[in-house]
């Protein structure tokens, strides 16, 4: 399989008054052309930062310490600014949380999505407007020749979230960063957006680095996922083995207490205790240790290293990492699941 | 697992049954009630000719997306603001025509949590006075007693008792919303509206603060509207559940009814977007419905049934004509034309 | 809470300095009264002396014999007094008009809004000397004057910050427990919106100083007192042959101000919020 991007050790860290804060270390993972890859994790986990890395949108106090990070087998970290605001929104697009504050206020989405095209392709400006409202018809809004004259607070939530992605996928990028896409819009808008998507990347054969908190939305959207916690990649997996036998017991929790559906109503949810710790300086050994009911002496003196795992019967071929010195037997939550991604 | 679901059900609504027979009024009712806000664009209907009954010691949950007025309601049985028309009985009192002295009683026995951790507590103020706060107010025990209290609140929601000095930034989000929990708790309350009080915290975070509600309720026997944008924690957490769009109650039920067998068009939807790692448990071979469309604007709602512009069975007689909550069996009540028969 | 603050506050350059500054006029406000205690206003040594001539009189004397050195502290002391006491004034008024109309809303805010918005829309400067000249030239009526008009931004800033705080939801929570309008407004908002009042105060000092000494610039001053502008005042005649009458006043004037413009900037790093968290 070729590799679209393939991030390789990244380091970032932020340099506070108190102290360094390691907010990303030693992240790998790789995503292949049309491919999507879900970063999952919670607040603080790292995941934003990373994706800001790929871009090298990371300013002061912070800086990417390390690594490498290849696109289509360039070192995006080894390129001067010029280069690199080449593959921004040109060959690497992202899509964000909040698309209110990613658009300018004062300006109509067709000029913003018509200023997007030509800054990276030599059009007109009559061709550009035209592109642009073929692509709000793509997104499924209707009536894109009006709509595209609207400003950015006259869309609703779910229409505005579609006209970013136009403004996103306008130069055709081979990858597409969606961090938390529709975390918020509601329930019914969040479907409709994940669905879109699916269409495009299906049609497109782009990559997408889906970076989210849902693990509901991984299992629908992505094809693989890497878990993360405390700046680090714990568990990285295809969706089908990560979510019927996760190994890292952070997986393991995190799956448990988003099964509530498969409760009594009313009885205990199954819990990790405490909450994630601080980044600023770390503990020695595993970041999870304290809040981990499979914990070893050498868990307080080590990081386990993210180190490839075994082939279960009823996995075969698939690839697998996990960062533990004592995971969960491979099949110790069997979990019904239907990854509609795959 | 069937038998602990129809065991936990028959349990909650004896109890329910008991109250009913006896007389006594619910602990909350809500008559007819609208709010509507009039901006510069023209007037908002927040909410239009609500009915619900919550009894003691009942959870009733509230779900539907944002602009369903669910928030709307929480503040206006807080009474943050007034009904434009309809009804609060607390208590079987109508809350608009308390005097002081009541309207203050009825504070101690009617608490909220709010949903953001990061901004219901007040930034300037020491968890121990924040805690105390409510105590002082309601002239609780001197200065002695209401120490003491603040000291078992923060042991009751899982904080040490260090915390009392410290200021709210020193806390992740999880121990503010415990904190915002004690506070709730601090006066002893009958109930608590729990407006979206886990949707703004992690996943592994959000287990542990649902575990302290039930415990609390175990203990306490406190009854909560659990107001929330996710079914799935709703149904959880809740004896019954009333499903919200555009202002309006469309589908009333117990629990597992609404869980098992949803009658209303979009109570299925909204089933079916829940993005879930078992999907097959929870929607067994249906189809999943992707609604199309947006949630239309609550300046100008559509004529009809409300749910009529996204309804994929919508007809000409839904256009035309408001459906009203009917009794489709025990207490299970939907408002659609085509639910029922 | 506080004591964050005051470490941001130790940390920031501009604010120490300010600091420094401030206290070095306090101690030439204190201490000069014990070593110059003579009267300002009484013929001292020869007239214009430059300052070095006579070591009796230091900074030198007026036209009329008057020692700089003695009415410079007592400057001091007038530009201190007139400068905090009217400070307070106006965010005392500002935060009473500031608060009862955010709070509120509605008819209260509007009414209190259009007072406001009155007195800016009269000069202040102007408006200070009408007030000044109508009632007799005295520190106590320059204070008044001077608080009177300066006002209505620290209003302007205290209602926004209560429309915006008396929807988050601790304040809600407040209201829940039954808290009564006049503690939730002191408890629970002001604490809240002080930050940028204490700010605009540290500013309005500064402001309040340069408009006392512009009155008594033009003989507004109290005539029982004298002050840094009088100093300029009554050296404005000779000031190409004694520059140092205006001079030494000026340049005191300068240094204060300067002093508080900085620590009001240094402060108002330390309690801005967003920078705490770097």
């Amino acid at each position: 399989m070729s590799e679209l991007l393939s991030v390789h050790k990244l380091a970032t860290c932020f340099h506070s008054r108190r102290g360094i804060i390691r907010a990303v270390d030693e992240v790998s993972f790789s995503i292949a052309a049309g491919e999507t890859l879900a970063l999952v994790g919670e607040s603080g986990s790292g995941k934003s930062v990373t994706a800001a890395s790929i871009l090298r949108l990371i300013s002061a106090p912070g800086r990417i310490e390390g690594g490498e990070i290849l696109f289509q087998g360039q070192d995006l970290l080894k390129l001067g600014t010029a280069a690199i605001r080449q593959i921004r929104g040109n060959r690497i697009a992202m899509i964000f949380q909040e698309p209110l504050s990613a658009f300018n206020p004062v300006q109509s989405i067709g000029t913003q999505i018509v200023e997007a095209i030509r800054l990276h392709r030599k059009v007109s400006r009559k061709q550009a407007f035209e592109q642009a409202v073929t692509l709000l018809e793509r997104m499924g809004i209707p009536s894109p020749a009006q709509r595209v004259h609207e400003f950015p607070h006259r869309l609703s939530g779910g229409m505005r979230q579609r006209a970013m992605i136009a403004m996103a996928l306008s130069c055709e990028p081979d990858l597409l960063i969606a961090d938390e896409p529709t975390t918020a819009l509601d329930v019914t808008t969040q479907a409709q957006i994940l669905e879109l998507l699916k269409e495009l990347q299906a049609a497109n054969g782009m990559g997408m680095l889906l970076i989210t908190h849902d693990l509901g939305m991984v299992a629908e959207t992505a094809h693989r996922a890497a878990v993360m916690y405390a700046g680090r990649v714990v568990e990285e997996g295809s969706i089908d083995r990560l979510f019927t036998a996760a190994r890292h017991p952070y997986t393991a929790g995190l799956l448990a207490s988003v099964n509530i559906e498969a409760l009594a109503p009313g009885t205990k949810l199954p819990e990790i205790p405490g909450s994630a710790p601080s980044l600023l300086n770390p503990v020695q050994g595993c970041a999870f240790a304290e809040r981990c009911n499979a914990r070893h002496a050498l868990c307080d003196k080590q990081t386990p290293p993210l180190a490839t795992d075994t082939e279960p019967e009823s996995f075969p071929g698939s690839r697998h990492r996990v960062a533990c010195f004592l995971p969960a037997r491979p099949d110790a939550i069997p979990l019904p699941v239907e990854s509609e991604a795959a | 697992m069937n038998a602990i679901i129809e065991n936990h059900l028959t349990t909650n609504v004896g109890a329910i049954h008991q109250n009913a027979t006896q007389n006594v009024p619910p602990l909350l009712e809500l008559k007819r009630l609208s709010k509507i806000f009039t901006t510069d664009a023209g007037q908002v209907h927040a909410l239009s000719s609500v009915d619900l009954v919550l009894q003691r010691g009942e959870t009733l949950g509230l779900v539907g997306e944002s602009g369903c007025g669910k928030s709307t309601l929480a503040r206006l049985i807080m009474a943050l603001y007034p009904p434009s028309a309809g009804e609060i009985l607390f208590d079987g009192k109508n809350i608009a025509q308390s005097d002081k002295a009541e309207r203050l009683a009825r504070h101690a026995r009617l608490q909220m949590v709010f949903q953001d951790p990061f901004s219901s507590l007040n930034p300037r103020q020491s968890i121990g006075r924040t805690l105390e706060e409510p105590l002082i107010v309601h002239r609780r025990g001197d200065k002695v007693a209401r120490k003491a209290r603040v000291s078992w609140l923060l042991e009751r929601v899982g904080l040490h008792l260090e915390s009392a000095w410290r200021y709210p930034h020193e806390f992740s989000g999880g121990q503010r919303q415990r904190i915002g929990i004690a506070r709730a708790l601090a006066l002893r309350p009958d109930l608590i509206v729990c407006d979206e009080a886990v949707s703004a915290l992690d996943v592994s975070i959000r287990a542990q603060i649902l575990n302290l509600l039930l415990d609390l309720r175990a203990a306490y026997g406190v009854a909560y509207l659990f107001i929330s944008h996710d079914l799935a924690v709703v149904r959880h957490m809740s004896d019954r559940i009333a499903v919200m769009y555009l202002g309006k109650v469309v589908e009333q039920a117990p629990s597992e009814n609404i869980w098992r067998a949803p009658l209303h068009p979009y109570t299925q939807a909204l089933m079916s977007a829940i993005p879930s790692p078992h999907r097959k448990s929870i929607l067994g071979n249906k189809k999943r419905i992707i609604l199309q469309g947006d949630l239309p604007s609550p300046l100008n709602p559509p004529s009809g049934c409300r749910f009529q512009t996204r309804c994929p069975y919508a007809e000409a007689r839904c256009r035309a004509e408001e459906p009203l909550l009917q009794a489709a069996d025990k207490g299970h009540t939907v408002a659609c034309h085509f639910a029922i028969g | 809470m506080y004591r964050i603050i005051l470490e941001h506050i130790l940390q920031n350059r501009a604010a120490i300095a300010g600091l420094l500054l401030l206290v070095a006029v306090i101690l030439i406000a204190v201490l000069g009264s014990f070593y110059l205690p003579g009267d300002p206003w009484e013929m001292a040594n020869a007239p214009m002396l430059w300052p070095g001539d006579d070591p009796d009189s230091p900074l030198g004397t007026d036209i009329m014999g008057r020692d700089i050195a003695t009415g410079m502290v007592s400057g001091a002391k007038v530009s201190l007094l007139v400068g905090f006491a009217s400070a307070f004034i106006s965010a005392l008024v500002g935060i009473t008009f500031g608060a009862l109309g955010g709070f509120y809303r509605g008819w209260v805010d509007a009414f209190l809004m259009r007072i406001t918005e009155l007195f800016q829309t009269v000069p202040q400067f102007v408006l200070a000397v009408v007030l000044v000249a109508v009632f007799k030239p005295s520190v106590v009526t320059a204070v008044f004057a001077i608080g009177i008009v300066s006002w209505p931004p620290t209003a302007r800033l205290v209602r926004s910050a209560f429309l915006v705080l008396r929807e988050r939801e601790f304040v809600l929570a407040a209201r829940t427990l039954g808290m009564s309008d006049p503690r939730l407004i002191l408890t629970q908002l002001l604490p809240n919106a002080l930050p940028p009042v204490i700010v605009i105060s540290a500013l309005n000092i500064a402001t309040a100083i340069l408009t006392e000494a512009s009155l008594s610039f033009l003989g507004l001053g109290d005539p029982n007192v004298m002050s840094w502008g009088t100093i300029i005042g009554n050296g404005r005649e000779q000031v190409v042959d004694a520059w140092y009458i205006c001079g030494i006043p000026g340049i005191a004037i300068l240094v204060v101000v300067l002093a508080f413009n900085l620590l009001g900037e240094g402060l108002n790093d330390a309690l801005n919020p967003q920078l705490h968290k770097r």
